[in-house]
């Protein structure tokens, strides 16, 4: 079987690629399949490349406050499509001091399946999409297989 | 294609109408902005402060939203702060030729009194606005911004009386946007090169200073001296006369010491004889630790680096970097911070065991970054430039744009020196890349874990946790 098809991007007019460039290696490191669409990416190309990709996940980054208004109709274009990913967000999500309980409830009703902050783990990231798309039952039985 | 040939008078002047053309504000004559300069007192004069001075002359950055704000805030800096140098930080609405929104924002901010803005809309404050700046200040002032085409704002403010300008095709290309090619910034700036270069024909030297800090993170010295070096080479063939080679400190200190006289040496040697060239340190660009007390630790050590190489200014940070923009005190306070360290150490003299050895290792990389880049343009530096960076031949790490493949990929050793765990296509040499890699593998041993992208992503939070190299499970 493939490996698991991904999708990752800062959206909007974010400049900030650190994170998500570390991301993507953290997920190749994993054994996904990582399209990376970098820095200030439109919210259709999010929904093109999973369309293309058939991807699993959609991972939105964004860092500089304006992720509400980004994603407005994202969730909206990736009905549109065949595919269905799990799609998640993560970073400084709101202007200003919000409660991140808050900013997750807010994204989660907007129709992300995750909501992570700015100093999420990359190893949570990681967990978090394994587990959410079975793969760990099959890694255990291929460690197992190696060792 | 784009080449590095010096634009012609008529040139100039039909892109001078087009850039004006597309202004919000009124256009300003030419010999009219040359005598407000030629009227401009001595210690106002950018370049000449600049290169007569004597110690580390500081600067912070600064922009706010009105002018009379912006006015009060400078005078703050120089009062409180003693500021040596005075920068106008611009808001990135113009940065982004966003005009329409920068005037609202504008319209705004002086309607609530509060910032509405993150900098100094120059274009729409406009030529006067910008010389009642000049004129209400007590010290040289530098346009400081972020802009991929930046051809109006350096008209309005070069004619509003700015006499230094930051940026070029490539620095404030590839950190800040996915939106340029090369090929269009390079075109951008050399009109901004070609009109510093009349106003310094008319003896109004038009200081330039390419963004050596680039995208802020771990950047490797040779790459950042090399892209300097080329915005240098750039701007002189249009007729800038002083150059300012940037550096953004890495927080090692024989590194950052080897860097500051190695971008000195290669400066001198490959800009053309009639450029004067300076250099300025950057302190920390990365994240800063929230808590005030540790930012002060690492303005001071920015500081101290700054003491012992001694590079002509240095920019300064404040307290607050890990919150924001700062309050007009808290910036006032970094300097201060900078200024103390740099007088205490300034009759010492110091010496750092290993800074000729990493001297070396740096030029040598420039060198054969540079080599590349003349090569891949067949002697020409703008058609290399564009060249060397499609082929990855060039690169910096994290660029936001696809102007640069990122395919690098920086990690500090074992005692923090800045070094390249993936090289992507860079042009250096295998004995370099051994170099790297080798010490690499020192910290890896120390760390009980493979060299990795973790290695990063422990490194790039690490001074704002507080040390200096990210190390395993230190959170």
């Amino acid at each position: 079987m493939s490996e698991p098809s991904v999708v990752v991007g800062t959206i909007g007019s974010d400049a900030h690629v650190v994170g998500i460039t570390l991301l993507e290696h953290a997920l190749k490191e994993a054994g996904f399949d990582v399209r990376n669409l970098g820095a200030q990416t439109p919210k259709e190309a999010f929904v093109e490349a999973a369309a293309e990709t058939d991807a699993s996940a959609v991972l939105v980054s964004s860092l500089y406050g304006h992720a509400e208004q980004d994603c407005d109709g994202l969730h909206e274009g990736l009905a549109e499509t065949d595919v269905d990913p799990m799609t998640y967000i993560g970073g400084n999500l709101a202007v200003g001091q919000s409660e991140f309980e808050t900013v997750r409830r807010q994204f989660r009703e907007m129709g992300f399946d995750g909501v992570f902050d700015a100093d999420v783990e990359f190893e949570e990231v990681v967990a978090t999409l394994r587990a959410e798309l079975g793969m760990d039952e099959r890694s255990t039985r291929l460690t197992r297989a190696r060792s | 294609m784009v080449e590095d040939t010096r634009l012609t008078d008529a040139e100039l002047e039909q892109l001078d109408q087009t850039v004006w053309e597309s202004a919000p504000v009124e256009s300003a004559s030419f010999e009219e902005a040359v005598a407000f300069h030629e009227n401009l007192p001595e210690h106002k004069r950018f370049a000449d402060v600049l290169e007569s001075a004597d110690r580390v002359l500081t600067q912070p950055r600064a922009g706010v939203p009105r002018l009379d704000d912006q006015i009060n805030l400078l005078q703050t800096l120089t009062g409180e702060g003693d500021a040596d140098l005075l920068p106008t930080t611009i808001d990135s609405y113009t940065r982004d030729n966003a005009y329409e929104k920068a005037q609202a924002g504008l319209g705004q901010s002086r309607e609530t009194g509060e910032n509405e803005l993150n900098g100094f809309p120059a274009v729409n404050h406009g030529v006067d606005g910008c010389r009642r700046l000049i004129e209400a200040v007590d010290a040289p002032v530098q346009v400081r911004h972020g802009t991929p085409d930046a051809r109006l704002l350096a008209a309005v403010t070069l004619a509003g009386g700015f006499q230094s300008f930051e940026g070029g095709p490539i620095t404030y290309n590839l950190p800040y946007t996915s939106k340029y090619e090369l090929v269009e910034t390079i075109e951008y700036w050399q009109y901004v090169d070609r009109l510093s270069g009349a106003y310094t024909e008319r003896g109004v030297p038009i200081n330039r200073e390419p963004f050596g800090p680039l995208t802020g993170t771990l950047v490797p010295p040779s790459v950042a001296i090399a892209i300097c070096i080329i915005e240098g080479l750039l701007a002189a063939t249009q007729g800038v006369r002083s150059v300012t080679l940037g550096y953004g400190q890495v927080g090692n200190l024989v590194q950052d010491v080897a860097a500051i006289r190695a971008m000195e040496q290669l400066g001198t040697e490959y800009l053309p004889e009639e450029v004067t060239v300076t250099t300025v340190f950057h302190q920390w660009m990365g994240g800063f630790p929230r808590d005030e007390a540790r930012a002060s630790g690492v303005i001071a050590l920015g500081a101290a680096t700054a003491a012992v190489v001694e590079p002509d200014k240095i920019i300064t940070k404040s307290p607050q970097e890990a919150r924001g923009v700062p309050t007009a005190a808290a910036n006032a306070a970094g300097l201060r911070t900078t200024s103390q360290v740099l007088q205490m150490l300034s009759e010492q003299s110091v010496e750092l065991e290993g800074v000729d050895r990493e001297q070396e290792l740096i030029e040598r990389s420039v060198r054969s970054l540079l080599d590349a880049v003349f090569d891949a343009g067949d002697g020409d530096i703008a058609r290399g430039t564009v060249e060397a960076f499609e082929q990855g031949l060039l690169d910096v790490p994290f660029p936001p744009s696809e102007a640069a493949d990122g395919d690098v990929l920086p990690a500090r050793d074992d005692d923090g020196r800045v070094r390249l765990l993936k090289f992507g296509n860079l042009a250096v040499d295998s004995e370099v890349k051994q170099i790297h890699d080798a010490r690499l593998e020192t910290r890896a041993a120390t760390e009980n874990r493979r060299p990795s992208f973790r290695m990063v992503a422990d490194d790039v939070s690490a001074i704002s946790d507080g040390r200096l190299v990210g190390r395993p499970g230190d959170d």
